[in-house]
């Protein structure tokens, strides 16, 4: 006992998956406190990215300052953390479940816990952080709130005799949110006496105020004028401004512990203040950084590189700006025989991957060719010495392999039970080992399965889907890695052997995924003037052989009355086709073969 | 060499392959459209004093479907009011089903001396599918009346389950006629023609077969005497059509009526499409043109090329320097380099080997900048 508190302070996130609600449920949330007008407020006001809303998704965290004037008579100030949704940004998530002490689960009445859910509710729980369960979409026809309830309690064990069951679309108990808020969720420590603790959770660049920190003040207080330190930098900055987010950043004249803010320093790079970092004032240090989290490390790989080649150092440029905001992506600058320069990026996971490249093509407006994605492998060298490799084209050479290692992942698949068949098949082709089947209620399984990562990026997903008509959900975890009989398979054309095509697999998936890439390949390389050889190899040996035979006509039959400027056209056409092709010795590929190699049917 | 074409939109109805200017419900503008013709070639005309021109084209639709006065009136009036030289070479496109012995009379008056039947098949269960309005024997009747004429023929192949025999069967047809002249076409399913329904349905030869059909026609006509002049132009030596040739030399030519082209003092231009806005645009004593762009420096020289490598001729080094000042093996020559494997490189001309002619979109590629 003796704690003091910040009694009239909640800090909270809602944890959801997606379609659940979560954002519809904030949108309300700040709506009903008044923060944004009615004139600013536009469906899924956290979600800013144009991507965000447009797929209806949540990657990016974003903090909102909200005012609630209880039915106690007491006003409270509650700070909501938004989280991205899926499972490739749970580091993401971690990051803002430690700045807060609860979190409200949103679970939509019609489809029960998901995956998902599971994963960020147990990452809550870890957390120490208190839940407040909510049962969405009540309003809908097949509804089942007790179901879901009971479900609730079942699978995750938390009590949901209190649950607020509300409709946020229609707007229906969501007053009683806001109400279980203060009731359920603890308020923060007040420790304004005590040295300052602020934990960098995310941060962004300002043109004008340099680096803009998103803080959680654990301890102390910290104010425009103080001079700040962060425990990993030995650099000092004076603090030009403070305030809170409501939604759009405001100034403020100082934050107190228990508050979510942030601090602007004129910090002109964002590995001075890297998230995850703990602040504290250079006059009056915390002893101790507040526990970080595990930083998140890149799983998958694909190599990104400009169409066009000149745009070289505005790629570079992009993917810069985008890691200011997105500590998880990681680039190095690598050379293709095929593509010319770009870069071998690093993602958290395949959406992540696929929002990146969106980015880069819309935010930046710069074309780009990506190539299949790869895992990281651990390559034992017969010296005893270990290589990551990234990029199959750069595996050292078979001789002085001692053995390979490659990622594993635990996988929990969520499906009804009529298509355990279909995905326990699935798994097996993917060389999945079984685990675990537990019946989460009549009409729901969970399937846990050892997989190899790199069976996941090769249309995992979609096969999944396929399957089970839609049906099953899946999330997964990085549990380590094993030794594995990989070989590289390579890929020639006419003859010469294409480096952005090279791909690391099991050895006796090798047959057949070659002569399936050797077929998507035919299918997409255009005929050119002459026939083109596409042979697929391992350690020299072909194995599977294609031939894209001689374009045989391609002229343009006539000229009527001599429109001559109408077939020239055509031909300029066809020539601006050519610039999203690149060249291997004579043969033309275009850019998409590069990734088609992935979506091949496994059929 | 220039040349004149004049563009007749009507036809008794419209085939199922067909995306040009002609519009067999219009048939009623003919007298109309006539008279803002005469009007759009009088204009043109008075500014055109010093050229001479040594063909002209009537092309369609079908020139043989309207009044054989119209084209009366077009061909006295060129003779009025502009030179054509003596023995110009003045073609008429006919639809075998369209001849009677009373047009021919005023063709005759007119100066025509050269007809191009559009045969494009001597099956009839073909020619009906794809809306023709004869018969291979009403093409045999036409070219008994067109005797002593020089006369060419059309023939289409892609179509439907066409074979080698089929090909072969329409070129002899054709020849019987008497014809020294075949334009062989690749039938293209131009999107919104009833036939591109069939072409989506996979009716249609693929690109493989025609090419199969095409290598064999090119052999058979051999076989018989025409030569390959150009991608889809065969004759017997000394019957090529001069007109065509015009437009693959990069000739000047004046076109008329709607849909026209023209090619005159390093200006392309085309008229509108529609014969109401053309007639509305010539009563208003304006020229009807839809667009135009003057071609020079880089553009005009790949147009010379890109013309003269359809014919067999190629690129004649010597007319290259004359039209440019410059030659075409150093304008050229990174785009000669990787792409002579498919070239005939000679002192006079450079041109695409007979087997890589019908590919050669591909080989222009290289020479477009």
């Amino acid at each position: 006992m003796g704690k003091k508190l910040k009694s009239n302070i909640r800090n909270f996130c809602i944890i959801a998956h997606i379609d659940h609600g979560k954002s519809t449920l904030a949108d309300r949330l700040i709506e009903m406190t008044g923060q944004v007008s009615e004139r600013e407020m536009q469906d899924q006001l956290l979600d800013s990215m144009d991507l965000e809303r447009e797929r209806g998704i949540t990657i990016k965290l974003t903090p909102v300052r909200m005012f609630y004037k209880a039915s106690d008579g007491v006003e409270y100030t509650f700070n909501l953390i938004d989280t991205p949704g899926h499972v490739d940004f749970s580091y993401e998530v971690s990051r803002s479940l430690a700045a807060c002490e609860g979190a409200i689960l949103v679970v939509d009445a019609t489809q029960g816990v998901q995956a998902q859910t599971l994963a960020n509710v147990y990452l809550a729980v870890d957390n120490d952080l208190e839940i407040l369960p909510v049962i969405n979409k009540i309003d809908l026809a097949s509804a089942d709130p007790d179901g879901v309830k009971a479900e609730i309690e079942d699978v995750i064990g938390i009590d949901c005799s209190l649950a607020p069951l509300i409709s946020a679309k229609v707007g229906l108990n969501v007053g009683e949110v806001l109400e279980k808020i203060v009731e359920l969720l603890p308020p923060p420590e007040d420790l304004d006496d005590k040295p300052l603790q602020a934990l960098i959770f995310d941060s962004y660049y300002d043109n004008f105020k340099g680096v803009i920190c998103f803080v959680r003040l654990k301890a102390g207080t910290v104010k425009a004028g103080d001079r700040i330190k962060t425990f990993r930098s030995d650099k000092q900055f004076e603090v030009t401004e403070v305030g809170v987010f409501s939604p759009q950043p405001t100034p403020k004249s100082e934050l107190t512990s228990g508050e979510v803010g942030y601090i602007a320093a004129s910090i002109k790079s964002v590995q001075d203040t890297a998230v995850g970092d703990t602040i504290t004032l250079v006059s009056n240090p915390a002893e101790n950084p507040l526990p970080g989290y595990k930083k998140a490390l890149p799983v998958v790989f694909s190599g990104i590189y400009p169409l066009d080649g000149s745009k070289f150092n505005d790629l570079k440029d992009a993917l810069m700006k985008l890691q200011l905001n997105d500590a998880a992506l990681t680039f190095e600058a690598e050379n293709s025989m095929a593509l010319g320069f770009g870069f071998r990026c690093g993602f958290l996971g395949l959406l992540h991957m696929e929002i990146i490249q969106q980015r880069i093509e819309r935010e930046f407006d710069i074309e780009i060719i990506t190539t299949a994605p790869s895992v990281s492998y651990k390559v034992h060298l017969t010296d005893g010495s270990v290589a990551e490799v990234e990029n199959p084209s750069r595996l050292p050479d078979i001789s002085t392999i001692d053995y390979m290692e490659e990622p594993i992942i635990l996988a929990n698949i969520y499906s009804p039970p009529e298509y355990l068949g279909p995905i326990m098949e699935l798994c097996q082709e993917k060389r999945g080992v079984f685990i675990d089947m537990t019946y989460l209620e009549e009409k729901r399984v969970r399937l846990q399965y050892k997989l190899p990562l790199n069976e996941i990026i090769f249309d995992f997903f979609d096969g999944l889907k396929s399957r089970t008509r839609g049906y099953a959900s899946f999330d997964y975890e990085i549990t380590g890695y094993e030794k594995s009989d990989l070989v590289k398979l390579d890929m020639y054309l006419n003859g010469e052997v294409c480096d952005a095509l090279a791909i690391i697999v099991h050895r006796e998936k090798a047959y057949a995924r070659g002569r399936a890439i050797a077929e998507k390949l035919k299918e997409v390389i255009p005929r050119q003037m002459f026939e083109i050889p596409i042979q697929a190899a391992v350690g020299g040996k072909i194995i599977a052989r294609e031939t894209v035979k001689a374009l045989r006509k391609d002229v343009l039959a006539k000229c009527y009355g001599g429109d001559i400027t109408r077939k020239k056209k055509l031909l300029e056409a066809q020539k601006e086709g050519k610039k999203r092709m690149r060249k291997l010795g004579t043969v033309e590929i275009p850019s998409e073969a590069f990734m088609s190699i992935l979506k091949i049917d496994s059929e | 060499m220039a040349g004149i074409y004049i563009h007749v939109p009507f036809c008794a109805s419209k085939c199922s392959y067909c995306d040009f200017a002609s519009f067999p419900k219009e048939t009623g503008k003919a007298e109309a459209y006539f008279a803002c013709l005469y009007r759009e070639m009088r204009s043109r005309f008075a500014a055109l004093k010093d050229k001479t021109f040594d063909t002209v084209y009537f092309g369609g639709g079908t020139p043989s479907f309207v009044d054989a006065k119209y084209v009366l009136g077009a061909m006295r009036l060129i003779k009025e009011c502009a030179k054509l030289t003596e023995n110009a070479e003045i073609t008429l496109e006919v639809n075998p089903g369209t001849l009677d012995k009373g047009k021919l009379k005023i063709y005759r008056e007119a100066g025509i001396n050269r007809f191009s039947l559009g045969l494009q098949s001597a099956d009839d269960k073909t020619l009906k599918r794809i809306g023709r309005i004869h018969d291979a024997k009403d093409y045999l009747n036409a070219c008994a009346m067109l005797k002593g004429f020089n006369l060419s023929a059309d023939v289409m192949i892609g179509l439907y389950d066409q074979t080698t025999e089929d090909v072969k069967n329409s070129i002899d047809l054709a020849l019987s006629g008497g014809v020294k002249h075949i334009s062989l076409y690749a039938l293209k399913a131009e999107p919104g023609t009833p036939i591109y329904t069939d072409y989506l349905n996979g009716e249609l030869l693929s690109d493989d077969e025609v090419a199969d059909l095409y290598d064999y026609a090119v052999g058979y006509l051999k076989q018989k005497g025409l030569d390959r002049y150009e991608v889809s132009n065969f004759a017997v030596k000394g019957f090529e059509s001069k007109h065509n040739l015009n437009y693959w030399m990069r000739g000047e030519y004046i076109g008329f009526g709607v849909a026209a082209s023209s090619f005159i003092d390093g200006r392309r231009f085309t008229n509108v499409f529609s014969i109401d806005e053309y007639v509305h645009l010539l009563l208003n004593n304006k020229y009807p043109e839809a667009s135009g762009e003057v071609i020079e420096g880089e553009d005009a020289k790949f147009e010379f090329v890109m013309l003269a490598l359809r014919t067999t001729f190629g690129v004649d080094l010597d007319k290259y320097r004359s039209a440019f000042g410059s030659e075409f093996t150093s304008d050229f020559a990174d785009a000669i380099k990787s792409t002579e494997k498919y070239l005939d490189i000679s002192k006079e001309r450079v041109k695409i080997k007979d087997e890589y002619l019908y590919v050669q979109n591909e080989i222009l590629m290289y020479y477009l900048k």
